[in-house]
Parts: structure tokens; C-alpha cells; sequence
């Protein structure tokens, strides 16, 4: 057009791929920290007079030494997939849904009520409703602090962390209440629950098949959460809404002048986060208890935020973030079995290994968006306009600086 | 004694006016030098289980007696918590870590890290401590404390750092608007280009500020447990750091109305705990009387949220320019 | 010591020396071997293109960022100059293009950051302090106003004032009319004389060589990182300091089509908005570029963001072709044919964090071609839709899946502009659309634009660069305060037009 003669066709790249550069990028970050969080956690086990490579061989042997052990870990990490999907599919929208905690709570109730009020339809049909009806209770409790934040721009950390509040009173409400069992003979003694689920509205125990306790409660929830998984990267990558959403996660400005509507965008984000965290306490309710207890398994919403960044927001990641997990889970029990070191210290460990992630994927992010910056610059094409873009935008008076003002002296007084 | 049951609401208001005002004290100095803090909730958790262990230990161990034992005690609380806060600024200020996550992973860890810390400190037990751990001696307002009509329980048998922390306002307000220190630290959380461009170090103030809140969080989660409730629990601080979060934002970070607001979401917190036989209030069923101050919250913060300015710069990562 | 007034440091000995200074970026050379000095007493111009290094280079002499070769001298003597502290105490100090003052700090408050002079701040005495130094350059301000109270020309004084609380010898102006009216230019320059009398130095970074040839005592040309030419104005003249600039004579004129211009394809009328906008009327019509000149800060990014959708107005009408869109949604604006090349092309235009292709359909994701059932992109369409727009408008890149962060600001713009004329709108919005671009980048921009019209489009060209509205333009109208004050012929005299941008109609100038 304005120059003369023809532009040059795009270069074949010969280099690297960037998603395969960005994914060995990643990989060797998650592997350093792995490996830095080990390490601190060892100086702690020797505090306790134990030696490190005793504890994490029993961890080992306990998650992946056998069958069992196996299907422990699966079993545990799959609440996890989901509670992770769910958060992360809001992080990419730039949203916090913090509130995945409580949105499992009422979706736990939900499917309670499906459960018991359900039952005179056949199993293949019942526990669908089910699963269905998990969905939109974690859908409806998601939908308040969603609505809330298109509105009113509410922050949604706090607004969620209010719902999780008030879902775990409804919950006690429900259970002591409404959906308190009915079915107990006289004078028996029982934790506080509600009535037994059908046994056809059950997930059914998949360990059988391959030789894992069927005290594990290993069931096909866990292939439904790796659907769930490869759905969640469908939706984020190659479709609309994923598209969407990341444009507004990134550059609110920029997609709204795109016309893209960020309020809409954000809501339907919150539904489908809230339907997925619905789905966390199936494994509980469906394949572990058949029933919802008083005593249910708390926190799982909280850790799955934790999952969710330590598989840095990418469903494949997911998946191995929480099977790691799982299996540092599952480590708590042979700790408590085996050594001097206090169960608790799982925790510590699990905690570093994030902050060692979250920290070391802020720096691989620098360094390769630097040598990306670089690359581009020495392609060959270097124009008058190459430098640093520092004039874009009108920010005169308002005042706040170029984009890439390198920082030369950031650290000194 | 007709108004026995408003007063003695009143009263525990004062005390949950404590936790929340001095939670979003620490809040207010992190946030105005531009690090967004929502780890104050597992700051306050850190200064529970510290504080708890640490009047005990003052008290009893070191045998300072039921003064200074105590005192230490909060203090220790409130170093805890600024050291367990060290990890949200090194993490914020020196790696650049979004804001909201490095919160998130400080609430999350908090958490495990108050169950290790238990197990060390309390014999291993992990979710909780013996009750009936020293306190300060309660104190009575003079004059307020002889109303009639039973309002006199409003005043009575408070805890000295109820008149601590309203006291707090002033020396917070002098710093913050009347030193170059609150200049600069303000400044930070505007527009730290400017800032740097002064030769001021962002990052010195911004450590200052966040280690500051964790410190104030601390101190108020060691209050809560050592003088509120006697003992640590796991859960006890009940969102609490949220709702100061909550309380923090509607008073526009500015610490004198943060006062009236913390009260505010105080007396909610106080409605569960006193009022439930009260009119309207005893219709309902006990559990969802449990979620009148989440409510409260949610409403407050949907209803301001349009009216408020944060410092302008808070949340974004400063490496002189954009932010993540 | 005071060197006499206008003697332009001619033969005293210079004050400030930049020897060979070398300063890279990744993958820039951003200043190569770089020679200057400067002496006491002078408006000593910087001149270059965008991207020549003259930013970098008095950014290197401030300590904002360390030299990776050659060496400073003040006063004969070397020194390293490590942060703008250090180049503070040496005297030296720097206005910025893009203002860095705390808004809802007060005048003095902002000039006093850093220098309080004690923990306990004396607010009063500072303040007293600050009006006597303003008075004595003859600044007029406020020193307890708030910044975000104040006018652009206040907010400059206010960073000049700054500088000189501090004492500095040196002070750096970078692009400082860039925001300014013409009668806040000739302001400026009248305190740039007093500050020259009273044998300061001024560095007057700038591209607008009217300005240069006015007020500089003596010019460097850079170009690419390299100083190309030392001169003086009375030695020199607006082309050959161009030629110097851009390495080869250049062409501020393009031939501009002749076409019939057609039916109003926008009508605006009594546009109102958010104490911004005051009753805006205009009309564009098909093969017409209409110019809206004016100097930032008066409406422009309103009356750009009400006219695209981004922007609801509080009254006035708005019609596309008869059609009303005013208060519309982005999308339906969009598609009823209207493009728009924002401001601010990082934070309207363009999503930094994605590849090329991903921002190459950005608005029309919903197309049947490039999206369908249940929302599923084709990706390998809109991979081609990408490379199109890459070979039809000469995108500098490796390929479509780099990141566009990556691009180049004069590359950015062209995708901005080849993603907004694919759907052939009707109408083009183009605010500020040359914005940071060389030479070469704006003439394809500009012709681009005149395709449009040569097409039968009608643009609305919204610009702070005179060269350009006059480039381009059919028809010039002035806004001012968020009213249009003038329309004009294209080849009415600047003179006429600068009243507009003031606010007064062409009769009532004196």
C-alpha cells in the first residue's frame, strides 16, 4: 500500500513456537519451585529430628506406592478439579470468585432436595436431575455476587466471602431444619444428617475395576471432572465467551470499545463458575457418604483457589495441580501413622509450594514477555518507531507514565 | 431493667468495634500506600493463635504478671502478624504477585500455618487452646457506668484496648496527613511515578505500609483471642477481617469515619450474639440471625460501593508504569 | 552567576556536557554515541522523531535510567548520575510529557514531596515559600489549589515549580506544548525568557518546528539515536531541520482526492455530557473528512467515546444516516457501520496481552464467518483474516500469534486501522490517529484516511496536530470547552483557527 513493492511474506518461524516456549517456560518454573518448596520443607522435618527423604518416601508409598493408594488420591483430587475449574474460569475474566466455598454449600442442598424429593425416577435419569440440581444451586448463589458486581461494581472478594457466611448458616438452617433426617430408628444415635439418598441416585464406586478399595470412593465423578476439564479449555480457547472473557480480563477498555459487554460477559463468567463449583460436593454426597452430613467436608472452595494457582489457571494444569495436591493430601495420613512430624506440617508444605509458584510464574512471565519484546525488536525490522512505544495514549495530565519506563532505580531510597 | 439486652449489644459492639477498627487500621495504611491487603483475615488468624500463646506464655511462663503479661502478649500478636505480612509485601512489592492472590494464598495459608503453630505451641492440639487464658482487667467507664435502666451495662467491664484503639484515630490521622512520613506513604498509593520521580523509594513506604497493617491485624486478632474470647479457636475470627475490609472501603480509607463504621458493622456483629430475642429479630430462625452481619455487609457495600475513591494507584503492580 | 539575556551561552563555557552516551533497550539502539552541551543561559532545542532517543537521552542525564556507555561532565567535572536525586542535586531537572502530579494533593503538597524539610510538615511556611518563587518568574498559581482542580497549563506550571524549589540550573522540558493552547504556549515561553535572563539553562525537547525555530537559541537534530546536526535557527529553516530529522525531504502534503461530497452520513446536535460537552453540533458527509482541532482536554475522547456508544450523553441527538444511535450499545453503533480508531490505543484499541490474530477480529468475533453454533471460533478463518491485514497494510511481524505487545506503536496503530476499514464503515472516527508515529507510519495512516473519503466515506478526524488537520481535512471546525467555536476553510490561516481553539468566534478577535 504505502511502501513500494511487496511486503515480505510473514517468515515461516523456524524458531520455537511461543506456547511451547511459554509451556517449557512454565514446566521448568513449576519444577523449581516444586523442588524449593521440598527443600524448605526439609530444613522443618529436621527441626523435628526426622530425616526428609524418610517422610516424603512414605508420603510416596502411601499416595502412589499402590492401588489403593491410587485410587485415595484420585478420589480426593477430584472435588478439587472442579472447585479449581470453577475459580478459574472467573480469574480469566479478571474476576475473584471467592465465594466457591458457599456456592458448593447451597449446591450440596439443592441436590439433597433432588435426591429426596426425585426418587421416583429411574437411576440413569435421577442422578443427572441430580447433577443438574447441584449446578444451579452453586449457579443461583454464584449469581448474587455476580449481579451484585454488574451493578453496582461491588467488589466480588468481599460480597463472596459474605455468601460463604451466610451458606454455611443455611446449610446448619437445612440441616437442622427442613432436610433433617427422618429415617432413623428409635432412640439410635446419629450425627446430625439428613436422610439416605436412594441407592440407584448414587455415583457408583469405580475402584472395583481396577482393584482399589472400595473404601477409597473412587467413582466416575472423576472422569466427569476431566470432561469438565476439557470443556473448560474449549470454552476459554476456542470459543466466544472464552474469547470474550479474556479480552475483558485483560483490557476491560479495549473490548468495550470492541463492543463487547463487559457486564454481560462477567455474569455469564459467575454462572458458569457457580455451576461447576456445584458439582465439588458430589464427590462427598454421591460417591463418599450418600448422604449430607453435618460434619461435611470443609474448605474444599478455599483449596481449590489454591489448586487453581498452583495449576496456574489452565485446565490441564488443573488436573496435575490437584492430583498433586491430592497426593500431599494423602501424605497427612502417613505422617500421622509413621513419623514424629505433626500432620499439620502437610499444610505448611502445601502452603509454601503456592507462594513458591505463584512467585517463580511472576518471574517466568517477565523474563519471557522480555525476551519476547526482544525478539520482535531484532527480527529485522527495525523502524524508526521501534522503541519502546512511550507515547501511546493521551495521558497528559492525568499523569501516569509511559508503559515501558524501566525501573533503573526502583529499589534504592 | 428494659434496656438490659440493647446495652449489654452495646457493649459487645465496642468490643467487636475494636477487632474491626484496628483490622481496618492495618488495611488503611497498606491500601493508602497502594498494596491492596485482603489478607487480613489470615493476619488476624496468625495474631490469634500468637496472641493466645502469648499472654499465657508472658503471663504464666515468664511470670510478668496479669499487667504486663498480657500486654506483651498483644504485642507479641501484633509482631507476628507483621512478620507473617512480610510474605504478602515481599510477595506484592518485590515480585509483583497480583494483589488479590497474594491475599488469597496469605488467607489460605494462615490457616494451615495457625494449626502448625497450634500444635507447637499448645501441647498438640491443633484447633484450639484451653480456655481461660489471662486477660487485662476489664475496666468501667466512670460516670457513663451508673446510667439507670440497666444502659449502665453498655459501659461497664470493657477492655482497656476498646479506649486503645478509639484512641488510635488521632496519632493515625497526625501520621498519615500531618508528617512527611503520611505524605509519602499517601503518595505511594496515588501515583507512585510521581512518587519515584521525587526520588522517594515506593517500595520502602509500601513495606511500611503493608507490614503495618499486619501488625494491626494481628494485634486485633490477639485481642480476640486472648481478651474476647480467653483461648484460641480455629474459625474464630469469623470473616471478620472481611467485614473490616468491607468497613474500610465504605469509610472511603479515611480512618476517622472508619470509626463510625466499624461500630456500625460491630453492633451487627453483636445482634447474633444478644439480640436474638429482640422484636422482629426472634422471628427468625437462630441460624439465619447467625447471618445478619454478612448481610449487613453485602447491603452496606452493594449501596456505597459507587461513592468511593480508592487511592488511585492500589492493586496495580508499580514497576514504573503498568500493571499486570 | 548571570549571563546576559538572549546571548544564548555563545562562547561561555558549557555547563553540562554528554559525552558519547550509549543507552539501549531490548532490541533498540536508543541513543548511539551521543554528543551534547549545553550552557548556561540558553533554550537549547532537542528535535527528532518519535523514537529518535531525545526522551531517552535527557532521561539518562535526569538518572531515570543509567547510560550503558560514555560518560556525563557538570561544570568540567564527571559525575554519575544514578537516580533523579542525584540529578536534582546536580542541578538538573525534568518536566515530563506526561505530568506526574498526585491529583488529590495539593500545589504545594506536590512540590514538596521528597524536600519536605522535616518530619513535621509546615504546610504554611512551605506555601509562602512557593508563592514567592512563582512571583519571581512571574507564574501565576495557586499554591493550595488541587492539582486535579487545575488546567493543564496550571498542572505544567505546577511541575516546572517543582523543579525549581529545588534549585535546578538545568531544566528539561519534555514535548511541553504538546497540551497546551497558543496562548498558554506564548505564556510559557514568555517564563522560558525570564528563566534563560536569569541564566538557566532549558532543554526544550519538542517535534514542532515552528516552536523550535521561535524560541531556541541553538538545535540538535536527532535521528535514529545519532546526532545529526548542531544549528541555530538564524542558520536554519523548517525543511532542512525536517530533512535533518528524517534523513530525506519530506512531503507534508499529500494530494488530496477530489470527490463529490454526498448526504450527511452523522448528524450531531446539542451534544451535552458530563460538564465536558456543552452543546456539540456538527455534520459529516459522505467523502467529506471533517477536522475537529483542538487542544486536548475539551471534549475530544467525550465526544469520540458518545459518538462510538462507549459514552452515554446526557442530551442531544446523534443520527448515523438518519438513524439515532445516541446512547446506543458499542456493538449495535458498531454494526451499523461506524469504525473507530481510539485515543489510546492501549486502553480502547487493543488487547495487549493477545496474539495478533486474536485482536485482528476483536468486534467481530460475532460474525457468521468467523464464529458459530454455540459460540465456537474458527480459528483458522480468522488466522486469515489476520495474515490479510498483515500483508494489505505492511504489519512489521514475525508472524500472526506473536503477542501485540510486541509490535511496535506505529505497527499497533496499523492493525487498529486495517481491523476498523475491513468492515468499510460509513462512518471512520480517527482521534488523535497518528499519535507517537514516525514519519513513515503517519503518511500510510493519512493515506489511508484519504482512501476513505476517496471511497465516499466520511471521516471525523479529531486532532491536536495542526499539520495533520490541515493534511486532511475538507472542512475545520474548533472545539473548545466542549462547544465547536469555529468552522473554517481548509486553508484558513493558523492564526484563525488558534482563536477558535480559544474559545472566541473569528469575528469577536480583537
Amino acid at each position: 500500500m504505502a511502501t513500494e513493492g511487496l511486503a515480505p511474506p510473514i517468515a515461516v518461524t523456524r524458531t520455537r513456537p511461543a506456547w511451547l516456549e511459554s509451556f517449557a517456560g512454565q514446566l521448568l518454573a513449576l519444577l523449581a519451585s516444586f523442588g524449593i518448596a521440598l527443600l524448605a520443607g526439609s530444613l522443618l522435618i529436621v527441626a523435628y529430628g526426622e530425616n526428609p527423604i524418610d517422610v516424603y518416601t512414605s508420603i510416596f508409598d502411601a499416595s502412589l506406592g499402590s492401588a489403593d493408594g491410587i485410587g485415595y488420591v484420585l478420589a480426593i483430587a477430584t472435588p478439587l478439579i472442579f472447585a479449581a475449574l470453577a475459580v478459574s474460569v472467573c480469574f480469566k475474566g479478571g474476576l475473584f470468585n471467592i465465594g466457591v466455598e458457599g456456592q458448593y454449600l447451597v449446591a450440596m442442598i439443592t441436590a439433597t432436595v433432588a435426591e429426596l424429593n426425585l426418587d421416583f425416577l429411574p437411576g440413569p435419569l435421577l442422578v443427572p436431575a441430580v447433577l443438574i440440581a447441584a449446578m444451579i444451586g452453586g449457579m443461583i448463589w454464584a449469581a448474587v455476587p455476580g449481579i451484585l458486581k454488574v451493578r453496582t461494581g461491588a467488589h466480588e472478594v468481599v460480597t463472596t466471602i459474605m455468601m460463604n457466611g451466610i451458606a454455611i448458616s443455611l446449610v446448619g438452617w437445612a440441616l437442622n431444619g427442613p432436610l433433617h433426617q427422618n429415617d432413623a430408628p428409635e432412640g439410635a444415635f446419629v450425627d446430625l444428617r439428613t436422610n439416605v439418598f436412594p441407592a440407584k441416585g448414587l455415583a457408583g464406586d469405580l475402584g472395583a475395576m481396577f482393584g482399589v478399595t472400595p473404601g477409597a470412593h473412587l467413582s466416575w465423578l472423576l472422569f466427569l471432572a476431566i470432561v469438565a476439564a476439557i470443556v473448560v479449555w474449549f470454552l476459554i480457547r476456542r470459543t466466544r465467551l472464552g474469547y470474550e472473557a479474556r479480552a475483558v480480563g485483560s483490557s476491560p477498555g479495549s473490548a468495550r470499545a470492541g463492543g463487547v459487554s463487559i457486564g454481560a460477559t462477567q455474569l455469564r463468567l459467575f454462572l458458569i463458575s457457580g455451576a461447576l463449583a456445584g458439582l465439588i460436593g458430589m464427590q462427598l454426597i454421591l460417591a463418599d457418604r450418600g448422604y449430607l452430613p453435618l460434619n461435611y467436608v470443609v474448605g474444599l472452595g478455599f483449596t481449590g483457589i489454591l489448586v487453581a494457582f498452583l495449576g496456574q489457571n489452565n485446565p490441564i494444569g488443573i488436573v496435575f495441580a490437584a492430583i498433586v495436591w491430592a497426593i500431599l493430601s494423602r501424605g497427612e495420613v502417613a505422617l500421622q501413622v509413621s513419623s514424629q512430624v505433626p500432620r499439620e506440617f502437610i499444610i505448611v508444605l502445601q502452603g509454601l509450594l503456592i507462594l513458591t509458584v505463584v512467585i517463580t510464574y511472576q518471574i517466568a512471565k517477565r523474563r519471557l514477555a522480555a525476551r519476547q519484546l526482544q525478539r520482535a525488536g531484532l527480527a529485522g525490522e527495525l523502524e524508526d518507531s521501534d522503541a519502546p512505544d512511550e507515547s501511546a495514549g493521551p495521558r497528559g495530565p492525568e499523569g501516569s507514565g509511559s508503559e515501558t519506563f524501566e525501573p533503573a532505580d526502583e529499589k534504592r531510597a | 431493667m428494659p434496656f438490659t439486652d440493647i446495652a449489654v449489644a452495646i457493649q459487645i459492639s465496642f468490643t467487636y468495634f475494636t477487632i474491626i477498627y484496628l483490622t481496618g487500621l492495618g488495611g488503611l495504611f497498606s491500601e493508602r500506600s497502594g498494596i491492596v491487603n485482603i489478607g487480613l483475615e489470615g493476619l488476624m488468624i496468625i495474631g490469634t493463635v500468637t496472641g493466645a500463646f502469648g499472654a499465657r506464655f508472658f503471663t504464666d511462663t515468664v511470670g510478668l504478671g496479669t499487667v504486663w503479661g498480657p500486654i506483651l502478649g498483644l504485642l507479641f500478636g501484633a509482631l507476628c502478624g507483621a512478620i507473617f505480612a512480610s510474605v504478602h509485601a515481599v510477595a506484592t512489592i518485590t515480585f509483583r504477585v497480583d494483589h488479590i492472590v497474594s491475599g488469597v494464598v496469605i488467607n489460605l495459608v494462615a490457616i494451615g500455618l495457625a494449626r502448625f503453630l497450634s500444635y507447637a505451641f499448645f501441647n498438640g492440639q491443633s484447633t484450639q487452646s484451653d480456655p481461660g487464658g489471662p486477660h487485662l482487667a476489664r475496666l468501667d467507664v466512670p460516670g457513663l457506668s451508673s446510667l439507670p435502666g440497666g444502659l449502665d451495662r453498655a459501659f461497664e467491664r470493657l477492655s482497656p484496648m476498646v479506649v486503645v484503639a478509639a484512641l488510635m484515630v488521632i496519632p493515625v490521622w497526625y501520621s498519615l496527613y500531618r508528617t512527611r512520613w503520611g505524605l509519602r506513604l499517601r503518595s505511594c498509593g496515588e501515583n507512585p511515578e510521581a512518587t519515584r520521580s521525587l526520588g522517594v523509594s515506593v517500595p520502602r513506604y509500601r513495606y511500611q505500609g503493608v507490614l503495618l497493617s499486619g501488625a494491626f491485624a494481628g494485634l486485633s486478632g490477639a485481642f480476640l483471642a486472648a481478651e474476647v474470647i480467653g483461648s484460641w479457636r480455629e474459625g474464630q475470627t469469623l470473616g471478620l477481617g472481611f467485614i473490616a475490609l468491607a468497613a474500610l472501603i465504605i469509610s472511603n480509607w479515611n480512618p476517622i469515619r472508619l470509626m463510625f463504621f466499624a461500630w456500625l458493622f460491630g453492633f451487627a456483629v453483636a445482634i447474633p450474639l444478644r439480640l436474638q430475642d429482640a422484636p422482629v429479630i426472634s422471628l427468625l430462625p437462630e441460624q439465619f440471625i447467625r447471618m445478619i452481619p454478612y448481610v449487613v455487609t453485602i447491603v452496606a457495600i452493594a449501596g456505597f460501593v459507587g461513592r468511593v475513591r480508592p487511592p488511585a494507584a492500589a492493586g496495580r503492580a508499580y514497576e514504573g508504569g503498568g500493571g499486570t | 552567576m548571570t549571563i546576559g539575556a538572549g546571548a544564548g551561552g555563545n562562547g561561555s563555557p558549557p555547563l553540562v556536557v554528554l559525552d558519547h552516551i550509549t543507552k539501549r533497550f531490548p532490541g533498540v539502539l536508543a541513543n548511539d554515541e551521543v554528543d551534547l552541551e549545553l550552557r548556561a543561559g540558553e533554550v537549547h532545542a532537542l528535535i527528532g522523531e518519535n523514537g529518535a532517543g531525545k526522551s531517552t537521552l535527557m532521561r539518562v542525564l535526569y538518572g531515570m535510567y543509567p547510560a550503558d556507555g560514555g560518560r556525563i561532565l557538570v561544570r568540567g567535572q564527571e559525575i554519575k548520575i544514578g537516580s533523579p536525586r542525584d540529578a536534582i542535586a546536580n542541578g538538573i531537572g525534568m518536566v515530563h510529557q506526561h505530568f506526574v502530579l498526585v491529583d488529590p494533593f495539593t500545589v504545594t503538597e506536590n512540590i514538596i514531596l521528597g524536600e519536605e524539610g522535616g518530619e513535621l510538615l509546615d504546610i504554611d511556611a512551605a506555601q509562602q515559600r512557593i508563592a514567592e518563587l512563582a512571583e519571581s518568574y512571574a507564574f501565576r498559581v495557586d499554591p493550595g489549589a488541587v492539582v486535579e482542580e487545575l488546567s493543564v497549563g496550571e498542572e505544567q506550571r505546577v511541575e516546572i515549580l517543582k523543579a525549581l524549589y529545588r534549585g535546578v540550573e538545568i531544566l528539561i522540558l519534555d514535548e511541553p506544548t504538546a497540551v497546551l493552547t497558543p496562548s498558554e504556549t506564548k505564556d510559557l515561553f514568555g517564563n522560558l525568557r525570564k528563566l534563560r535572563e536569569a541564566g538557566r539553562t532549558i532543554v526544550f525537547i519538542s517535534h514542532k518546528l515552528d516552536e523550535v525555530m521561535e524560541i531556541a537559541d541553538r538545535i540538535t537534530v536527532l535521528r535514529r539515536g545519532k546526532v545529526v546536526g548542531e544549528t541555530r535557527p538564524a542558520e536554519t529553516s523548517k525543511a532542512k531541520l525536517a530533512e535533518m530529522m528524517v534523513g530525506r525531504p519530506v512531503l507534508f502534503r499529500l494530494e488530496k482526492p477530489t470527490v463529490q461530497i454526498g448526504e450527511p452520513v452523522l448528524r450531531v446536535q446539542d451534544l451535552t455530557g458530563e460538564g465536558k460537552l456543552n452543546g456539540v453540533s456538527f455534520e459529516v458527509h459522505a467523502g467529506e473528512i471533517l477536522g475537529v482541532a483542538g487542544v486536548e482536554g475539551n471534549g475530544q475522547r467525550e465526544l469520540a467515546e458518545s459518538l462510538i456508544g462507549l459514552r452515554t450523553p446526557a442530551s442531544g441527538t446523534i443520527e448515523l444516516q438518519g438513524a439515532a444511535i445516541a446512547g446506543g450499545a458499542v456493538f449495535d453503533i458498531r454494526n451499523a457501520g461506524v469504525g473507530y480508531i481510539p485515543e489510546d490505543r492501549h486502553e480502547q484499541g487493543l488487547v495487549l496481552n493477545m496474539s495478533l490474530w486474536e485482536n485482528a477480529v476483536l468486534g467481530r468475533q460475532d460474525d457468521v464467518e468467523f464464529s458459530g453454533a454455540l459460540g465456537v471460533l474458527f480459528i483458522k478463518k480468522i488466522k486469515e483474516l489476520a495474515a490479510r491485514l498483515v500483508r494489505t497494510f505492511d504489519i512489521r511481524t514475525r508472524s500472526v500469534d506473536v503477542a501485540v505487545s510486541t509490535l511496535s506503536g506505529g505497527n499497533q496503530q496499523k492493525l487498529i486501522l486495517a481491523r476498523e476499514l475491513e468492515t468499510d464503515p460509513k462512518l471512520l472516527i480517527a482521534a488523535q490517529p497518528t499519535r507517537g508515529l514516525d514519519v513513515g507510519a503517519i503518511e500510510f495512516v493519512w493515506k489511508q484516511i484519504l482512501d476513505q473519503k476517496a471511497a465516499g466515506r466520511g471521516v471525523l478526524l479529531i486532532s491536536a496536530e495542526l499539520d495533520e488537520i490541515y493534511a486532511l481535512s475538507d472542512r475545520i471546525v474548533t472545539l473548545y470547552e466542549g462547544k465547536i467555536t469555529g468552522e473554517f476553510p481548509p486553508d484558513a490561516p493558523p492564526e484563525q483557527i488558534g482563536i477558535g481553539m480559544l474559545g472566541r468566534a473569528p469575528e469577536e478577535a480583537a
